[in-house]
C-alpha cells in the first residue's frame, strides 16, 4: 500500500476523489451522530444525577442498619413511613416490605425488609447500561434516567426488593401526610426502582454537619419513624456510631449470608440470648 | 371489459391468499395487543415483581436459538469451507434473519422504556452478560443482513438496479470475513443467553457453570433443526427438493450428533443438580416447582425425550433418516424442545424464588404467572410476522434453489 502511495501515476484522479469523498462522509456522519441526542453533552446529562459516589468525596462512611426483631412490636410505622417519604402509594411496590412471622422455635415475630445494600450487589453487576450501582459509601442507588426497564436487576436480587413500575404513577397516596410528605419525585412508567437507604437525607444532612443514624431527621424515614428504635442505622466505619455500638453488644446475622451478596442491613434474632 | 376478464381470470380463492389472509389477521391482533402496551405499560402483562419475564423473553430466547442455524451453516460453508452444504447456508440466513427480527421486536415490547433501547449501546456496563448480548444481537443482526443482501438482490424486484446486484455479488465475495465475525458474535450472545440466569448465585436452580454451554448447543441443534425442516416442508408444497438427498441426510446426522452433545451434557447436568446431590436449593426450588407447575413432566418428556432423545435416534438410525416424514417430525420435535426449554429455564428460577426470611411461615413461596391476553396476541402476532415474512421470502426472493440437474 504505501508503495502505490509514494508512486503518483497508480493515484488517480478518481482514487483522489474517493479518499476526499470517504472522509468527508466519515467527518459528516461523526457530526450527526455526536450532535444529537448522542451528542457528548446530551449523553452527560443522562443520569447518574442523584448520586456521584455519596456527597462530597465520601470514602470515610459507610452506612449500614441493623434491625431487631426482638425489639420490633410489628406496627408497621416503618413501612408506611416509607410509602410517604419515598412518594410509594402504591402497596404492591413496597420498597420495605413486612410481614407475621415465627420462628421455627413457636415465637411470633414481625419481618421487615427494606433493600440490603449488598456490597456483592447481584442486581448491580447485571444491569447492561448501569443504571444502578454501589456508592463508595455503600448504597446501592437507580438513575431512574439511564433505567431501560428491562427488569434484569429484579431476576438477578434474591431478596425481592426491587420494584417496577408497571403503571404510571398513581397520584393519590393514602400514607400522606400523616406519615410524611414526599421527599422525592415519584418514579416514571417503565423503570425499576427500589429503597435508598433515604439516600436523599443522607447527602443533605452531611451538608448540613448533621450525622445520620444520631439525628433522625438525617436518617432514612423508617428509622426516624420507629417507636420502639427497632431500627439502628449509622456510619459502620465510626465506631461511635449508634450502629457500630449495637452490632457490638448484640449477636446479630444477615440474610443468606450464603449468596455471598454482603448485605449492610443485619437483624438481632427475635428471641434474644443476652 | 376488465371486469371481466379480472372475473374470468380468477377460477377460486388460492390456498396461498387464505393463508396469507389469517397471518395478516394474526398481524392485526399483535398489533392491537403491541398498541395497548405502549399505551398502558407492562401492566397489561401477566408479569410481575416476582415472576418479571415471562411469555416475551421466551419468545427472545426460542427465536435466538432457533435463529442459530445461521451462523452453524455459515461458519461450515464459509470458515471451514464445506462447500457442498451451500444450498441450506441461504436458507439458514434467511430464517436467522427472521429469529433475530422477531426476538428483537420482542424485546421492544418487553422492556419498560423502548425510547431507551439505544442506552446499552451508550452506556456500558462491561460486567453484564445482557450488556454483552445487546452488542452481539445488534452487531450480529447487521451481520445476517450483510449476508442476506445479495440475495435480496438477486430477487427480481431488483431487475431495474443491475448495479445493486453488482453490488451485492461485491457483498458476497466478502462473506468469509462476515461469517468468521458472525460465528465469533454468535458463540459469545447464544452461550451468554445461558448466562443471563446461570451467573445469577441467588437462584440455586440457574447457578450453574453448564448453562452457557447447554444454550449454545441446543441452540446448534434447533437451529439447524428449523432450517432442516422449513426446507424439506417448503420443498414438499412445491413438489420439489431443494437438498440432493446425501446432503440432507448428512445435514440430519449433523444434526443427530449436535443433539448428542446436547444430552450428553444435560445427563451429566442433571445427574450432578438433581440425582447425585440433595443440595437444598434445588432440591426446595424443584419440590415447589414439581407441587404447583408440570416442570418436572414437560422436562422428561418434552424437553429430553421428545426434544432431543427421539431425534437423536431419528437422526441417527440410517433407515430413519432415509425417511422424509420421520426427518420432519424429529425437526420439529427439536424446535417443540427447544422452546419448552426456554420456557422451563426462565421460569423454573422465578417461580420457585430463594428463601430469605429467617422465620418459618415466609418460607416456601412459591410464585405464579399466567401469560395475558395482550401477552399471547402480541405473541401471535411475533409468529404471525416471521411466517409472512418467510412465505413472501419463499415466493420472491431467491431462497430455494432448485437441484440443477447436473448435480
Amino acid at each position: 500500500m504505501t508503495k502505490r502511495k509514494k508512486d503518483p501515476a497508480l493515484l488517480t484522479r478518481r482514487d483522489a476523489a474517493k479518499i476526499i469523498g470517504a472522509t468527508g462522509a466519515t467527518f459528516a456522519i461523526t457530526q450527526i451522530i455526536t450532535s444529537g441526542p448522542l451528542s457528548p453533552e446530551a449523553v452527560e446529562g443522562i443520569g447518574r444525577s442523584t448520586h456521584e459516589q455519596g456527597a462530597a468525596a465520601d470514602r470515610g462512611h459507610e452506612w449500614h442498619m441493623v434491625i431487631d426483631l426482638s425489639t420490633c412490636i410489628g406496627c408497621q410505622y416503618c413501612i408506611w413511613a416509607c410509602q410517604a417519604v419515598n412518594a410509594v402509594p402504591d402497596d404492591r411496590m413496597r420498597w420495605n416490605v413486612g410481614f407475621s412471622e415465627q420462628t421455627e422455635g413457636g415465637t411470633d415475630f414481625y419481618m421487615t425488609r427494606p433493600c440490603l445494600h449488598c456490597r456483592e450487589a447481584p442486581c448491580v453487576k447485571v444491569c447492561p447500561v448501569g443504571a444502578t450501582w454501589v456508592r463508595e459509601d455503600g448504597i446501592v442507588v437507580m438513575d431512574y434516567e439511564r433505567c431501560i426497564g428491562c427488569r434484569y436487576c429484579e431476576v438477578a436480587c434474591p431478596y425481592d426488593v426491587r420494584r417496577f413500575n408497571w403503571g404510571d404513577a398513581i397520584t393519590e397516596n393514602r400514607y400522606q401526610p400523616t406519615w410524611g410528605e414526599a421527599e422525592v419525585e415519584p418514579r416514571p412508567r417503565g423503570v425499576v426502582e427500589k429503597c435508598t437507604f433515604c439516600v436523599h437525607r443522607i447527602d443533605r444532612a452531611l451538608e448540613y454537619g448533621l450525622t445520620p443514624g444520631v439525628d433522625l431527621h438525617a436518617s432514612p424515614a423508617c428509622v426516624e419513624v420507629c417507636p420502639v428504635n427497632a431500627r439502628i442505622f449509622g456510619d459502620i466505619l465510626d465506631p461511635e456510631s449508634p450502629v457500630s455500638k449495637y452490632l457490638a453488644q448484640n449477636e446479630t446475622f444477615r440474610l443468606r449470608e450464603d449468596f455471598g451478596t454482603e448485605p449492610k442491613v443485619h437483624y438481632v434474632r427475635p428471641e434474644r440470648e443476652v | 371489459m376488465a371486469l371481466r376478464q379480472l372475473s374470468f381470470k380468477r377460477p377460486s380463492i388460492k390456498p396461498l391468499t387464505i393463508w396469507l389472509a389469517s397471518l395478516g389477521l394474526l398481524l392485526l391482533v399483535g398489533a392491537a395487543g403491541a398498541l395497548r402496551t405502549f399505551a398502558k405499560g407492562l401492566q397489561v402483562t401477566g408479569l410481575s415483581d416476582q415472576v418479571p419475564w415471562g411469555l416475551w423473553i421466551t419468545i427472545d430466547l426460542s427465536a435466538i436459538a432457533l435463529g442459530a442455524g445461521a451462523f452453524t451453516f455459515s461458519a461450515v460453508v464459509y470458515v471451514f469451507r464445506i462447500e457442498r452444504f451451500e444450498p441450506i447456508a441461504r436458507p439458514a440466513v434467511f430464517v436467522g434473519f427472521l429469529g433475530y427480527s422477531s426476538a428483537m421486536i420482542a424485546l421492544a415490547l418487553d422492556i419498560g422504556r423502548p425510547d431507551r433501547f439505544w442506552h446499552p449501546l451508550v452506556f456500558w456496563n462491561v460486567h453484564s452478560v445482557l450488556w454483552e448480548i445487546t452488542w452481539c444481537v445488534v452487531l450480529y443482526s447487521s451481520v445476517l443482513v450483510v449476508e442476506f443482501l445479495p440475495v435480496l438482490f438477486e430477487s427480481a424486484l431488483f431487475d431495474r438496479w443491475p448495479w445493486l446486484r453488482d453490488w451485492g455479488h461485491k457483498l458476497h465475495r466478502a462473506t468469509p470475513i462476515v461469517a468468521i465475525l458472525g460465528m465469533a458474535l454468535s458463540l459469545l450472545h447464544q452461550s451468554s443467553l445461558g448466562a443471563t440466569y446461570g451467573v445469577l448465585s441467588g437462584r440455586a436452580i440457574w447457578f450453574k457453570p453448564s448453562l452457557p454451554i447447554l444454550f449454545i448447543l441446543s441452540a446448534v441443534s434447533s437451529g439447524i433443526g428449523l432450517t432442516l425442516l422449513v426446507t424439506i416442508l417448503v420443498g414438499k408444497f412445491q413438489q420439489t427438493r431443494f437438498l440432493r438427498l446425501d446432503l440432507q441426510r448428512e445435514i440430519s446426522r449433523f444434526l443427530g450428533y449436535a443433539l448428542l452433545a446436547y444430552l450428553y451434557l444435560k445427563l451429566w447436568d442433571w445427574a450432578a443438580t438433581s440425582y447425585y446431590s440433595h443440595a437444598p436449593g434445588t432440591a426446595q426450588s424443584l419440590a415447589r416447582l414439581n407441587a404447583t407447575t408440570p416442570y418436572t413432566p414437560t422436562f422428561w418428556l418434552l424437553e429430553i425425550a421428545l426434544g432431543a432423545l427421539l431425534p437423536l435416534i431419528v437422526m441417527l438410525v440410517p433407515r430413519l433418516r432415509r425417511d422424509d416424514r420421520w426427518v420432519i417430525a424429529a425437526c420439529a420435535f427439536v424446535v417443540v424442545g427447544v422452546i419448552v426449554n426456554r420456557w422451563n429455564t426462565t421460569l423454573s428460577g422465578l417461580v420457585a424464588p430463594p428463601d430469605w426470611s429467617p422465620g418459618v411461615l415466609g418460607t416456601g413461596a412459591v410464585a405464579s404467572y399466567l401469560p395475558s391476553m395482550t401477552e399471547v396476541a402480541v405473541g401471535l402476532g411475533i409468529l404471525a410476522y416471521a411466517l409472512t415474512m418467510f412465505t413472501l421470502g419463499v415466493k420472491y426472493l431467491p431462497v430455494f434453489r432448485e437441484i440443477s440437474g447436473d448435480e
